[in-house]
């Protein structure tokens, strides 16, 4: 190892480092837009090493509802209530998804600690913990004696506006912007759900929630497409 | 090299550590062997280029322990996000004044 602080010849560099385009090099060789262009690309691997991506976590999202929705909404179009199969399907969907996102997101900001790992944890328990409310809610309810419609009105409504103003939450704590979108247009389909009546409820769920999802992989990605090409420094 | 591009930063290997540090957070710390993952050098080259930021005040090194392991956490300082954000400026004035 080196010890002249003056001036570092990079030693024992690792292929990745040395023969990169844009590499500052001391002198005649240096090449301005080439090192911006290496800054962005080192910031997008530092993000994607430490940053859930939401492509993923909105397309999980996404395909769970549609699957799970349109199973519900199907088998209800015939019977007048969702078949047996069709709310395993759906419970599945479900969980498969709420499993995918704990096991990306923890992947994702492992080695990391601060700030966002504080508030990111306490974003995923609210999730957990408003979930866990709705199903007591419903249950009593249901003790109560509401019916399968008004349950199922209840339910979709309920978890669309936790799904909702979860998404708005998240947009504030993590500055984006695009998530306090999807909140609000899940809103927009909890109401839309609420008024379809059944089992349309159900296909509205499908097309407006899952959908909404779905539309937001590919603006995710047409941004991150942008962002390569153009570049930007992040927020900082 | 130009006058006005910081020395500490300029070099490739540090302005990759550098790079990647201020894409974290404000407030937020990345454990040494993930950030040396994720810029596949050696520990021992990574450790000499963080001492120099670190002498620099460009970053901030954290020895603690997770359970009875030792963790080292490592995050820009407000003096390394500034002096980052310097650099960048400088280079764009070189790309403009290129053009």
């Amino acid at each position: 190892m080196t010890t002249d602080p003056t001036r570092p010849p990079e030693p024992a560099e690792g292929p990745s480092a040395s023969a990169e385009p844009g590499r500052p090099a001391d002198g005649a060789g240096l090449d301005p837009a080439g090192t911006l262009r290496l800054i962005r690309q080192q910031q997008e691997a530092a993000r994607d090493a430490t940053e859930p991506d939401g492509r993923l976590l909105f397309g999980a999202w996404g395909l769970a509802w549609v699957i799970g929705y349109l199973a519900m909404w199907t088998t209800a179009r015939e019977t007048g209530s969702p078949a047996p199969w069709a709310g395993w399907v759906f419970a599945c969907c479900i969980a498969g998804a709420t499993t995918f996102t704990i096991v990306h997101s923890i992947t994702r900001t492992a080695g990391t600690r601060g700030t966002s790992a504080r508030v990111g944890a306490l974003y995923g328990w609210t999730w957990f913990l408003a979930f866990t409310a709705l199903g007591v809610v419903l249950g009593a309810m249901g003790n109560a004696g509401a019916s399968p419609e008004i349950m199922a009105i209840a339910a979709n409504g309920f978890a669309c506006v936790i799904v909702g103003l979860m998404y708005i939450a998240g947009g504030l704590l993590f500055e984006e912007n695009r998530m306090a979108l999807v909140g609000g247009w899940m809103l927009v389909a909890a109401v839309l759900a609420a008024f379809a009546g059944m089992p349309t409820t159900y296909l509205v769920m499908a097309v407006a929630g899952g959908g909404g999802f779905l539309v937001m992989v590919a603006v995710e990605q047409v941004l991150r497409a942008r962002r390569r090409s153009e570049g930007g420094v992040r927020r900082a | 090299m130009p006058e006005d591009l910081d020395p500490v930063i300029h070099a490739p290997a540090r302005l990759r550590v550098v790079a990647s540090l201020a894409a974290l957070g404000r407030g937020d710390e990345v454990a040494f062997p993930k950030l040396r993952k994720l810029l596949d050098m050696t520990a021992g080259n990574l450790s000499t280029h963080l001492r120099k930021l670190e002498d620099a005040g460009y970053v901030r090194v954290t020895k603690t322990h997770e359970g009875r392991t030792p963790v080292t956490y490592l995050a820009l300082t407000d003096n390394g996000r500034t002096a980052f954000a310097d650099y960048q400026a400088a280079l764009m004035d070189l790309l403009k004044g290129a053009q």
